[in-house]
């Protein structure tokens, strides 16, 4: 059974096959940005809120709680292979996306444990500043949120744009906007209330609004 | 003088599997039968002999208690196809 055809027809086909395989998000990948998205929001919800009623030096044990977001890898593994045992095809643009996400989680990993680690040494260690240079044993904690949102606005920015999909995009704006806002206002007495507030605003602007539309799309595609 | 079309890609069906394995980094026979239209028989017949002439890989396995069968374009299938096109080309070049 085989069909023999034109030169023409033949360029044709393989354009028209070409383009079958074309670039488009997988299957479930909503449902992984939602699972973030919410976790990630709700507990900055959370930790404003404990920011405004805990009193004193208490307030800042209300950080422990992104501790939660370790809740979300069996629920993330579970979504992961249902994804790929659902995926018929893996494009290459697919196989390159999972490597930024990587990065991504590997990057955000890097900063949080060296954070805690350098904090816990610091304890370990009861380093002594100079009086006055206080500020040094928790400034760096300042710029943690940035960073994050920096690390979100990147791997939203080339998601969206490699599969062409602009709420994404949109968000990668969002989450960079959130960064450059609480980098220049890094000095404002209540920056620490501000960041969960941007923090919260961008998880639903780059995961929570994307990952609800990815959903809606799936169904409409089916 | 024009190049020879290498027979086992001037084939519809095995030139559309290469096509669509040339765009993807792995595909499942299923989503292959669903967009060249073919029947699971001949599917299996064409892919055999792409992988009998070494332009892909096929693995198997499961998905669930479901068999599934991965296809993957090797570097000589890559280079098969560049030439086809390349020949292809030169057939239909205005003023030749």
């Amino acid at each position: 059974m085989e069909t023999l055809f034109s030169e023409k027809q033949s360029l044709e086909l393989i354009s028209q096959m070409i383009s079958s395989a074309k670039n488009r998000l997988q299957k479930g990948t909503g449902k992984i940005f939602l699972l973030w998205g919410y976790m990630v929001a709700v507990i900055s919800l959370l930790i404003f809120i404990l920011l405004m009623i805990l009193p004193g030096e208490n307030k800042y044990y209300s950080y422990m709680l992104w501790i939660l977001m370790v809740l979300g890898v069996p629920f993330h593994i579970q979504l992961v292979k249902r994804m790929e045992h659902e995926q018929l095809v893996k494009t290459y643009i697919d196989k390159i996306m999972d490597f930024v996400w990587i990065a991504f989680t590997i990057s955000i990993l890097t900063v949080i444990t060296g954070m805690v680690i350098s904090t816990l040494l610091l304890q370990i260690k009861s380093v002594v500043v100079e009086p006055g240079h206080e500020f040094l044993l928790w400034f760096p904690w300042l710029f943690v949120t940035p960073v994050m949102l920096c690390l979100y606005g990147l791997a939203l920015f080339i998601s969206g744009k490699s599969y062409k999909f602009r709420p994404l995009v949109v968000g990668g704006y969002i989450c960079w906007g959130g960064a450059f806002f609480l980098i220049i206002f890094f000095h404002h007495p209540h920056l620490l209330k501000i960041q969960q507030i941007v923090l919260c605003i961008s998880a639903v602007a780059g995961f929570i609004i994307p990952g609800h539309l990815l959903n809606k799309k799936e169904q409409s595609d089916v | 003088m024009y190049k020879d079309l290498d027979p086992l890609l001037h084939s519809q069906l095995r030139l559309a599997v290469i096509s669509i394995l040339i765009a993807s980094d792995e595909a499942d026979f299923v989503f292959l039968r669903e967009k060249t239209g073919a029947t699971p028989g001949n599917l299996s017949v064409q892919l055999e002999k792409l992988k009998e002439a070494g332009y892909l890989e096929i693995r198997k396995t499961f998905r669930g208690k479901m068999p599934r069968t991965i296809c993957k374009i090797t570097p000589k299938g890559i280079n098969a196809f560049e030439k086809y096109v390349q020949a292809i080309q030169e057939y239909i070049r205005p003023g030749q």
